[in-house]
């Protein structure tokens, strides 16, 4: 094999999470009726906001070599939050601030805070006690979606605040400026993740923690920040759930946790941590979401939908498994 | 000191003492199986049933089964353990339950249905709005509404469905459907929004009105659906009034987009009348008392008892709210339980 090959094959492996979402995205269009225009890519950008951000949290922790199945629940408890404070409606209290933009930055200082906050505890419990990392936050997922049941009673809180909806409404290059949230976090994560030694010592930890502790790495103090990102990122990702639901309610973001796993592991993460990149895992999110788009759109049979479903993310999967052994060869 | 300890005895005595008359004047403990509480139905469910036994009284337990059939089996075991004086079932799934209400009978519970009918073993009593009914009702509204528009009964419907997996759902989309195809001008586009998740409705909204811009009603099969169909379709820009919109199961968030012009029609499922038909007929069910056939006044609206092959079942029909009676105290989405107390069925 001749370098300049080998140097392509190698680009193709890097990319190819984006290169299975350009074959998707153009099998679809040929395939499917009115999958072809703008507006369904643009969906495909605003539907996957929220599950993109989620990702990036549990991406982060993932790399550390450990797992966080609590994103899902605190990223429905600060939805929950964000509703009952700032929602008219329902549960609301309609609490307003004055002027209107205070309740942008307050309520985005509640959802991190509480995200933040159980990122902490589970971080605690997992580095300094040694404790599984998989039961911990398996507990986490339990009794944080408990929580938003009993602050709600099991109703609603709608009608969030303008000032707040705003960004579900406003675009900007027609795409709406949530998504442009998730594009900039993806963005700000991904130049953390290759470029500051933080994100370096985070990937090195998940390679061989033992070996970064003896490099001098601060491997407890770096894990436990891991921890509690991936908390503050889903409470930011629960703060775009109910901006992009105009409130909250108690079954809010179910079913999350295991898209953001399938984008994360389809994005090129291994699950044994160490290795993985977050522009790979915008891709991934960005090919369930075009899955997604697909599905709604055939008008498939409502029984057969969670089948396909399963099937599609398997086959990325199995590509991606495909990839990583051609990889092996090449090495 | 002596004096101190005699007096704390003597309120821990009149204490004990309150409480023993308190459970002598009980009837008995009735367990209440809900099988979610993750949306306001069920959990309105769970106080309207709270009061209207008390009112009865009968002493209410609740167990929730967090949507899960085999911890709604695990429950109905365990309680079966217990000797309640009744167990009231809303199944998580239709017919799963059926061993567990069986043994349930055998060991001489009676078990009761709650909103959610189950035809393939007899219960004791069953108490429904009934859910192909409540798409039939719905498909009377969708009919006027597409007349009204068109002229003729005509035009493009997006059904958003709850979880695929809900009998609920398939229950309504099946009235819903079987009322529709006498017009053969009215396309229904039909798209489960999975684990009757919010945002996932959102999305369905977003994609489909781009595929099928010429969508005339949207009818998604909770209330809580419809407030993220409606955030999608103000992002997309559309004003209230734009698309016509109704939902079922009559919770408040729907209540309220009625008034505020994006709802134009909630159908109702009649919780408060569904659970004090329960407290009602609980002594004859716990006495084991024959249940007549009839029609039956529950807070005002007329409920038929028919005796069916699964048993005695009582059917209170839906009632469609719009923008002329969304005030109605008598909805549940009001959030105004009757003041008048329930009274048992002599």
């Amino acid at each position: 094999m001749t370098p300049h090959t080998r140097k392509s094959l190698e680009f193709l492996l890097d990319n190819l999470v984006w290169f299975m979402l350009i074959v998707v995205l153009a099998l679809f269009s040929a395939l499917i009726p009115n999958y072809f225009q703008i507006g369904i890519f643009t969906n495909i950008i605003e539907a996957s906001s929220v599950l993109g951000v989620m990702s990036i949290g549990l991406a982060l922790v993932i790399i550390t070599g450990h797992m966080d199945l609590s994103v899902e629940s605190v990223a429905a408890l600060s939805a929950m939050a964000v509703g009952i404070l700032f929602c008219s409606a329902g549960i609301g209290l309609g609490i307003k601030l004055s002027p209107e933009w205070l309740m942008i930055p307050a309520s985005l200082l509640v959802a991190c805070a509480i995200g933040g906050l159980i990122g902490l505890f589970n971080g605690f419990l997992v580095v300094k006690l040694k404790m599984s990392a998989f039961i911990i936050t398996l507990a986490s997922f339990i009794w944080v979606r408990g929580i938003v049941l009993a602050v709600s009673g099991g109703r609603s809180a709608q009608d969030l605040d303008p000032a707040i909806r705003w960004f579900a409404i406003e675009r900007f290059a027609g795409i709406p400026l949530s998504a442009w949230i998730a594009i900039g976090c993806f963005l700000i994560f991904s130049i953390m993740m290759a470029k500051t030694p933080f994100g370096r010592h985070l990937i090195m930890i998940g390679g061989n923690e033992t070996a970064a502790y003896r490099a001098g790495i601060r491997v407890t103090r770096n894990l436990i920040i891991a921890f509690v990102m991936a908390g503050a990122i889903a409470g930011l990702a629960g703060w775009l759930l109910a901006v992009r639901t105009s409130g909250a309610t108690a079954n809010l973001g179910v079913g999350l946790l295991f898209n953001a796993f399938a984008a994360v592991v389809i994005g090129g993460v291994s699950l044994k941590g160490g290795v993985g990149a977050l522009p790979g895992v915008y891709a991934g999110v960005l090919l369930l979401s075009s899955i997604n788009t697909a599905i709604n759109l055939m008008g498939l049979p409502a029984n057969y939908t969670q089948v396909i479903h399963g099937f599609l993310v398997l086959a990325a999967v199995l590509l991606d498994t495909f990839k990583q052994r051609l990889r092996q060869r090449l090495a | 000191m002596k004096r101190i300890v005699i007096s704390l005895l003597s309120v821990l005595v009149l204490g004990l003492s309150m409480l023993t008359t308190a459970a002598a004047q009980s009837k008995g403990v009735v367990y209440y199986l809900v099988p979610t509480l993750l949306d306001e139905f069920q959990s309105g469910s769970v106080s309207a049933l709270q009061m209207f036994l008390k009112q009865t009284g009968y002493e209410m337990k609740t167990l929730n089964a967090d949507n899960k059939t085999d911890a709604q089996q695990s429950q109905m075991n365990d309680i079966i353990a217990l000797k309640p004086a009744a167990i009231i079932l809303a199944a998580v799934d239709f017919n799963a339950l059926k061993p567990s209400i069986e043994a349930a009978r055998a060991a001489g519970i009676p078990v009761v249905e709650f909103d959610r009918q189950i035809t393939s073993t007899p219960s004791d009593f069953t108490s429904v709005a009934g859910t192909i009914e409540i798409g039939h009702v719905a498909a009377d509204q969708a009919e006027a509404m597409l007349k009204a528009k068109h002229g003729d009964v005509k035009g493009k419907v997006l059904q958003v469905l709850g979880d695929p997996g809900d009998p609920y759902t398939l229950d309504i989309q099946k009235g819903f459907e079987e009322k529709m195809k006498a017009f053969p001008g009215v396309t229904i586009v039909s798209v489960p929004a999975l684990m009757w998740e919010a945002s996932n409705a959102g999305t369905i909204v977003s994609d489909q009105m781009l595929a099928n811009p010429d969508i005339d009603l949207i009818f998604p099969h909770a209330a809580h659906l419809s407030v993220a169909a409606v955030a999608s379709l103000e992002s997309a820009g559309k004003k209230p009034g734009d698309i016509m919109m109704m939902s079922s199961n009559g919770a408040p968030v729907g209540l309220d987009l009625i008034r505020k012009g994006w709802l134009n029609t909630e159908v109702e499922q009649p919780l408060y009348a569904q659970a004090a038909a329960v407290a009602m007929f609980m002594d004859k069910i716990v006495g084991k008392q024959e249940i007549k056939a009839g029609d039956y006044d529950v807070l005002g609206l007329k409920g038929v008892v028919t005796i069916e092959a699964w048993g005695p079942n009582i059917k209170i029909p839906g009632a469609a709210i719009t923008s002329d009676n969304v005030d109605d105290p008598a909805f549940w989405g009001n959030m105004k339980p009757p003041t008048a107390a329930v009274k048992s069925v002599e």
